[in-house]
């Protein structure tokens, strides 16, 4: 292997590494290659050995992790949720109306107000999709 | 970090469970700072060791973390480390340790008569 692409392919482990870790070490680690190839240590030890230092540095705990980790999970949740009640919303109704009319012959291309409940296919929705429907739609199926 | 004091236990082996990487390079540390380079070079010189680049960084990252060594200021894109005092502590115990275990080995396979 020759040095330039030996040094290509160290950079490219060395992606692997967090980026604290890169902007702490980054450069050193690529000298520090490099320096160790010119001696004549072989290329592939010196990536596997950065592969398996990549690998201990992510599952490292570190201060802070966890908690942004639970951060990071949170507002994914979140996002999840709010995107999922977006959904739920506008294709709701429709799907509400389609496995109606699979149930029952239902009024086509019209738009109906449940007078005393919600339509029978919003009932057999979870009852975490029944409120959204119900916050949105005021019970109302298009 | 105060050796051996933390939980009230002196002379408390801290160094036990680092691995050896981690011990060799407090070794290392305590002839004087060196950076990443220097310290494989003295390893290998000192203990016939060739320490991977990857466990070196994992290594220096662990014995900072535990705060015994500290970076010193950069040269150029070296970043040089040096032993702390409570690090240099931790391994006169870690040594102290390993003499003691190895005298007894040593007693044993004397008495033992292999």
């Amino acid at each position: 292997m020759d040095d330039s692409r030996a040094a290509r392919l160290v950079q490219g482990v060395l992606r692997c590494y967090p980026v604290r870790w890169r902007r702490r070490h980054g450069d050193e680690a690529a000298e520090l290659a490099a320096l160790l190839i010119r001696d004549g240590t072989p290329a592939g030890s010196i990536v596997l050995s950065y592969l398996a230092g990549a690998a201990r540095a992510w599952l490292t705990p570190r201060p802070g992790r966890r908690l942004s980790t639970v951060a990071c999970a949170l507002l994914a949740m979140a996002c999840s949720v709010g995107l999922s009640a977006g959904l739920l919303a506008s294709a709701g109704p429709a799907r509400a109306a389609s496995t109606s009319s699979a149930r029952a012959p239902a009024p086509p291309a019209q738009c109906r107000t449940s007078a005393a409940g919600p339509v029978p296919a919003v009932i057999a929705a979870t009852d975490h999709a029944q409120m959204i429907i119900w916050a949105a739609g005021h019970g109302r199926a298009c | 970090m105060t050796v051996g004091r933390r939980d009230g236990r002196a002379g408390q082996d801290v160094l036990r469970r680092v691995g050896e990487a981690s011990v060799l390079i407090l070794i290392s540390l305590a002839g004087g700072p060196k950076h990443g380079y220097a310290l494989i070079q003295d390893i290998k010189e000192l203990a016939d060791v060739e320490l991977g680049p990857g466990t070196l960084y994992g290594a220096l990252d662990r014995l900072e973390r535990l705060g015994l060594i500290e970076p010193l200021p950069a040269e150029d894109r070296r970043h040089p480390y040096r032993i702390t005092v409570p690090g240099a502590a931790a391994l006169r115990v870690h040594l102290d340790e390993v003499e003691r275990v190895s005298a007894a080995g040593r007693l044993r396979l004397q008495l033992g008569g292999i």
